[in-house]
């Protein structure tokens, strides 16, 4: 084994496979390759499976006759541009709270209440962002160019006074929408907000029987993460495929704003 | 109808359709999934043209139409194993050379995580290097390496185990 190219990396590898690499670390990698015939095969398979991907995909880079149309928005009803604002946070609101500012200390120092609601929230909470989130021409309801009604609505079907749609401008979502939904069998609110690329949260809120709060909690399904906490007679739910410090950063969001 | 101008932003999405319709297809599982995603995407692109801050449009279109097929996989329930398209379904001028083993390769790309294969197509088929795909996708470029080297892996074995089947124990 040469020594002066002890340090190739898997990442070189690959690199040069795709053609990633100047000439004198192309040079490097080949002495490499010629001392290593595992390596060899490995990048030697991945050069074929490039061309043949490639290969696979390359007849679809073609102009088709409904282009013009498609761009020009021929092809959609006259209101679609309105529609499509799109951003998912969805709050569920679970039922409503008398939470006066009774709860001043901050979530993590409550304490833990096993609530048969806590199993339900995050379940709800995750399927009703699988099922909205995806949705490109109809997340929600009720779009953000009408929040006032948004909040007048959902407050009175869910019997909360002064339900306000939490913003969430400063970490970068806007709002897209909500809509009503049931949680936990009762009417809950879902809000929708989106950021800049299209990745979408959505909040819930839903009715909770027993009176109560919780600390956050956390739960993951797959890619989806779901940060939610009881308070009061509501429960809460932040859901999204985001990291988990910006999840958790809405989810604090969203607790300072909604009333207490 | 009306055809817009070369400068115009839809004479620009326009031109560049054809390498957007090639991506949209290589992320989904059949042509029509394909078109789906890209006419979702270029209604997208066109409502929130506001965004765009005049640098690099394809780039962000990409980054658009990749989060907008990873939100498209969450409503189909993720069935990341679940193979759906055969060659059949590949319209095109071109058939490619060898149908059957086209068909493997794709059914080995459709086991592939969305995320995996969103940032293998980045790479493979529309040129991206890794520093790009990792700010298109808002990841850090390691997360590029591990996803890039788990679809390999992955595309490597389904081929292989094909193979195996293909040879020694025909059905």
């Amino acid at each position: 084994m040469n020594e002066i190219n002890q340090t190739v990396t898997e990442a070189d590898l690959h690199a040069y496979a795709d053609g990633r690499l100047p000439e004198q670390a192309r040079a490097r990698i080949e002495a490499w390759l010629n001392d290593n015939p595992d390596d060899a095969a490995k990048v030697a398979e991945w050069s074929t499976q490039n061309a043949e991907i490639r290969s696979l995909f390359a007849p679809y880079e073609r102009s088709a006759d409904g282009d013009a149309a498609l761009v020009t928005g021929s092809r959609q009803p006259a209101n679609w541009p309105k529609r499509l604002a799109a951003a998912a946070v969805v709050i569920v609101v679970f039922g409503l709270g008398a939470v006066s500012g009774y709860y001043g200390s901050t979530l993590f120092e409550k304490p833990d209440l096993q609530l048969t609601e806590l199993e339900t929230l995050p379940n709800e909470a995750r399927n009703a962002f699988l099922i909205y989130a995806g949705e490109v021409r109809h997340p929600v309801e009720v779009f953000a160019d009408e929040e006032a009604h948004l909040a007048t609505w959902l407050g009175k079907r869910l019997a909360i006074q002064n339900l306000r749609v939490p913003n969430l401008q400063e970490l970068a979502f806007k709002l897209v929408g909500g809509r009503l939904l049931p949680v936990d069998g009762r009417p809950g609110a879902m809000f929708m907000y989106e950021d800049q690329a299209g990745e979408r949260l959505t909040v819930l809120v839903g009715r909770n029987a027993n009176n109560g709060s919780t600390s956050f909690r956390f739960a993951s399904s797959g890619n989806v993460e779901t940060f939610y906490w009881i308070d009061g007679e509501l429960g809460y739910a932040v859901t999204g495929e985001v990291k988990r410090d910006v999840l958790r950063k809405v989810a604090e969001e969203c607790y300072r704003q909604f009333p207490s | 109808m009306k055809t817009p101008g070369q400068d115009s932003f839809e004479g620009k999405i326009l031109a560049l359709l054809p390498s957007l319709r090639r991506y949209s297809r290589s992320l989904t599982r059949s042509d029509a999934d394909g078109e789906d995603l890209l006419q979702d995407c270029v209604e997208k692109v066109l409502a929130r043209r506001g965004q765009w801050r005049g640098l690099n449009l394809r780039g962000w279109v990409l980054t658009i139409m990749t989060n907008l097929y990873r939100n498209g996989r969450r409503q189909t329930g993720r069935a990341p194993f679940v193979e759906l398209v055969s060659s059949e379904d590949i319209v095109s001028m071109d058939p490619p050379p060898d149908p059957l083993e086209h068909s493997r390769l794709e059914d080995a790309l459709n086991s592939l995580s969305e995320q995996s294969r969103s940032v293998l197509m980045l790479v493979v088929v529309e040129g991206y290097t890794y520093q790009e795909v990792a700010t298109a996708l808002d990841i850090p470029i390691g997360t590029v390496m591990s996803r890039l080297s788990r679809a390999r892996q992955r595309i490597g074995e389904r081929m292989k185990a094909d193979n195996v089947i293909t040879l020694r124990r025909p059905k």
